[in-house]
């Protein structure tokens, strides 16, 4: 399409002006320090004394569905929007982050990168001439309106999902000149807006492999600038597999002396295929498939704007607090072009994959899933929204313009039950790092010390030993919990004792109070059955009216006025700590993970705010779920029974900061 | 004066052709009927498969990249010839989109001279300044008079006296020194960063300053406003700014200039 209106006099010049002008970007005035992966570029802390805040999943006007939904904002609003500066979005509003964020991922789809958005622009005749009909319906219905638009890419998705893309969609080979132009000025835009010790963009793009619908979606990240992201263009998910992007990645690290990793999500519309006990095909899983897997994928999005994928009530019927963002979701899988049965679950949602991953170490000698966890937004926008009352929606049709959004059936499934009030309102991740830069944020993701949250800023901490106590908080208890223990992320050595764990959970300084904070233990027992088991920890008012009743937990109580949108924080505590041991552990027990959940007292969801903001009543189901608990999820600490056979197996990044290396067979 | 921009013949010369060949059809002569692809074509090609796949591409490969081209270049001028590019609402947007984008390439390849950059860097001080950096102690209580009676007895403390043991314990740090506001914003919360903004820079403890932790005495030593730092510290923020700003202005300057040239009439 491109070359169908290149040839035009003007548009040559035109052509060549966009040449220069990314010469000129090239040789701009962007420094070393913006460019690299930051190591050096900025003094560091002694240990990582605070989280930092990004989104890894953001989308813009580069994502062939992001601009047929209807974004117009690209990459650097994008940034500007992350890093605090106003932005005007596509319908209209202003729109600033009262919070900034530390670090951002533009992880646009690699399959079609810029392809809408060179369907739209092409001249009909050209589309017509291409002889594909599908294509041209395509492009009439993209400019025909906004929502036949947002059909048109309903349709996409499902082409995608099954494989009938037209072929100047799906074949790199027909799109990879525009591939290439679009990803080098990208990384050009990324190095300088990329300021070390202030805000870091980092290099990446969605793999969007989907077959039969079944979302095997990874957003891959580089550790390094452009002098290095160059050398590649992003790898194509359709027709591909997940080991040919493992391939991708090690063939990168190898050429160019960098790193990559991937960030499997949306497990919860896998239907299964995401966390298999198997090979993809079907045979018994391989040592070497794990290896490989473990080593490429340390970190899981566990949830986002389409759903939660921490467990399933299905999966944990004993935990009272499993559900949240489940509804909707677990009805099939991304285009719903399949449903979800029962035993697809386990499969799709982050603790049973936990479970597997120690029940398959047990044969294999290796995990393949020993992954840590973080939230992102995977927001279509080009605005990285994780609030609840700043929810901009999962794409620009969403916007807050849209008075109905919280009750209009979907694109993707609406005529079998998924509706706007299913969308969460997006997560975001947290990293422990020593400072802010390519480097050190890419190895706090590397070495698994992230964590998850449903968008509140809670600070999590979580350290595992054997000889933590309660007088450790008296005291600098991080530094010791560094020197004497492996933060989350890590794996501790069974030492016939039981683990001992210093947890803190600190509320948003801006948001709501905490409930309680639990404990998730995930383990294989000494008859090979695995098995998981939710502890409450601490939660608020704990020796006053909260008390234990037997042995539960009183609820915290609910403040949220329906009416108005709005809560107190009279009930819950700003922060709850705990020094806690195993009461279950018994020598005998197999290998074992554990992580932390914090949970906070009931607030409004984004369709409450919707509701006030246009005077709008909500349908009686959305209504009974317009008040959550928001949550942070912790990455697990592992305790396994021998030390790994050889370092490399470990998943542990060996450019991991001294004080951790330290820990990791304390 | 703007006739003499050589981007306004460049503009108006560009326009004319298009509309020349939008209008008339590009005229068939035995010249257009040949597509020459070079060996560097051929390179090109050559090239852009070796980039996805990571090596060059057979003979056979190489053969069908150049059948591609070709059946595109066919379909393409028989398309310019047909006249197929007219009066498309969208080949009308793209190509005043393509206006823009000249318009602007000129200030994303020239290098701005010292002199116009520092003439900016005067003109707009507040973008380059840096961010305000505060150094403080705190003492946190989870309740008003708690806190109120904390103040008196810190105020009072000797100078040796461990001020942090009075502190309810609170996961947050006790004293932070010459931290940017973000910092501050990120960990104490913005009703924290406005109260204490609100304060002057004092060794006795003042407050309570509230949070959406609680309530914190507050012994604010410095508050070290932001600054703008020396041109040559700033020389490539500089640039960048002066650039994004040249290329926005340039764009509504090429349009004005050749808007004046029509006259609108909208029907009442």
């Amino acid at each position: 399409m491109r070359k169908l209106c290149r040839k035009s006099v003007l548009a040559k010049w035109a052509l060549a002006g966009a040449a220069t002008l990314a010469l000129a970007a090239c040789g701009g005035a962007v420094d070393e320090t913006q460019s690299g992966d930051g190591e050096g570029a900025i003094e560091l802390a002694e240990y990582p004394d605070r989280p930092y805040w990004g989104d890894t999943h953001l989308h813009t006007d580069n994502s062939v569905d992001a601009f047929g939904f209807g974004v117009r904002l690209g990459p650097e609003d994008a940034l500007k929007f992350a890093r605090g500066d106003e932005v005007t979005a596509t319908t209209g509003a202003q729109a600033k982050l009262a919070r900034p964020l530390d670090f951002l991922v533009i992880a646009d789809h690699s399959d079609g990168l810029g392809a809408t958005r060179r369907l739209y622009d092409a001249p009909r005749l050209g589309v017509q001439a291409m002889g594909d009909e599908t294509m041209l319906r395509w492009y009439d219905m993209m400019h025909e309106s906004p929502q036949q638009s947002q059909r048109a890419i309903g349709e996409l998705i499902a082409a995608a999902a099954s494989g009938d893309l037209p072929e100047a969609m799906s074949d790199p080979e027909a799109s990879k000149e525009a591939t290439k132009e679009i990803w080098e000025t990208h990384l050009d835009t990324l190095d300088r807006y990329n300021e070390p010790g202030v805000f870091t963009a980092f290099g990446g793009f969605e793999y969007s492999l989907m077959p039969g619908g079944n979302n095997l979606h990874r957003v891959v990240m580089f550790r390094d600038g452009s002098d290095r992201t160059k050398q590649v263009l992003p790898y194509p998910g359709l027709s591909t597999s997940p080991e040919g992007l493992w391939d991708y990645m090690d063939g990168y690290a190898e050429a160019t002396g960098g790193e990559a990793l991937a960030i499997p999500h949306n497990s919860n519309l896998s239907n299964g295929d995401m966390f298999e006990l198997t090979m993809p095909d079907g045979g018994p899983m391989t040592a070497e498939y794990a290896r490989k897997r473990a080593r490429s994928e340390p970190v899981v999005e566990v949830t986002q704007i389409k759903g939660d994928s921490e467990t399933h009530p299905f999966l944990s019927p004993n935990d009272e607090m499993a559900g949240f963002g489940v509804k909707g979701w677990e009805l099939g899988n991304l285009p719903l072009s399949a449903k979800t049965s029962n035993d697809m679950l386990a499969g799709n949602y982050v603790r049973s994959a936990l479970k597997r991953g120690i029940s398959l170490e047990e044969k294999l000698g290796v995990n393949p899933y020993a992954f840590g966890v973080i939230g992102s937004t995977d927001s279509h926008t080009s605005l990285a929204t994780g609030d609840e009352d700043n929810f901009f929606g999962k794409h620009t049709g969403n916007e807050p313009s849209v008075e109905d959004r919280s009750t209009a059936g979907q694109n993707l499934g609406t005529r079998v039950g998924r509706f706007g009030w299913h969308y969460l309102a997006g997560g975001y991740a947290a990293a422990w790092a020593r400072g802010n830069t390519r480097a050190e944020i890419f190895d706090a993701f590397k070495r698994r010390e992230v964590y998850a949250t449903t968008g509140p800023r809670m600070t999590v901490r979580l350290f595992a030993g054997f000889d933590f106590s309660e007088e450790d908080w008296d005291g600098d208890w991080v530094k010791r919990g560094y020197n004497n223990g492996v933060p989350m992320g890590g794996k501790l050595v069974d030492k016939k004792q039981a683990p001992t764990f210093l947890i803190s959970a600190l509320k948003d300084p801006d948001g709501a109070n905490l409930d309680r904070v639990q404990i998730i233990k995930g383990w294989v027992d000494q008859f090979d059955v695995v098995r998981e088991k939710v502890y409450d920890v601490v939660w608020s008012d704990m020796e006053g009216e909260r008390a234990l009743q037997g042995n539960r937990v009183p609820k915290v109580g609910d403040t949220v006025n329906r009416e108005d949108a709005s809560y107190t924080n009279t009930i819950g505590a700003p922060e709850l700590r705990a020094t806690w041991t195993d009461p279950d552990y018994k020598w005998g027990q197999k290998q074992a993970f554990y992580y932390v959940r914090v949970l906070e007292i009931p607030t409004p969801r984004w369709t409450l705010f919707d509701a006030k903001r246009f005077g709008i009543t909500l349908s009686p189901a959305a209504m009974a779920d317009a008040v959550a608990q928001e949550r942070a999820y912790s990455s697990p600490v592992w305790l396994t029974i021998e030390p790994e056979p050889e370092e490399a197996d470990s998943g542990n990044d060996p450019d991991a900061p001294a004080i951790m290396d330290k820990n990791t067979d304390a | 004066m703007w006739l003499k921009e050589p981007l306004v013949h460049f503009l108006i010369g560009g326009a004319l052709i298009y509309t020349l060949f939008a209008w008339r059809g590009e005229p068939v002569d035995p010249a257009s009927r040949t597509i020459e692809i070079s060996r560097s074509d051929r390179a090109q090609l050559s090239l852009g498969f070796e980039r996805m796949m990571g090596r060059s591409p057979t003979d056979g490969e190489l053969d069908r990249q150049v059948d591609r081209f070709v059946r595109e270049e066919v379909l393409y001028r028989e398309a310019l010839r047909l006249g197929l590019d007219g009066n498309d609402g969208v080949v009308r947007r793209r190509l005043s989109q393509k206006m823009d984008l000249l318009a602007a390439a000129q200030a994303e390849t020239v290098q701005p001279s010292d002199p116009t950059l520092q003439a900016w860097y005067k003109a707009h001080p507040e973008r380059f300044t840096d961010t305000s950096r505060y150094t403080l102690d705190q003492a946190f209580k989870s309740e008003m008079g708690q806190a109120k009676a904390q103040i008196a007895q810190l105020n009072s403390m000797a100078a040796r006296d461990d001020w942090k043991a009075l502190s309810e314990p609170i996961s947050l740090p006790a004293s932070v020194s010459q931290v940017p506001r973000k910092e501050v914003l990120d960990r104490f919360g913005e009703q924290f960063l406005a109260e204490i903004d609100a304060l002057k820079p004092d060794e006795e403890w003042q407050g309570p300053v509230r949070s959406g932790f609680g309530f914190h005495a507050v012994r604010l030593l410095r508050r070290d406003v932001g600054e703008v730092p020396p041109f040559e510290d700033v020389r490539g923020k500089v640039e960048n700014d002066w650039r994004t700003a040249t290329i926005a202005e340039r764009k509504e300057r090429g349009y004005a200039i050749l808007r004046e040239a029509y006259t609108v009439e909208i029907a009442e």
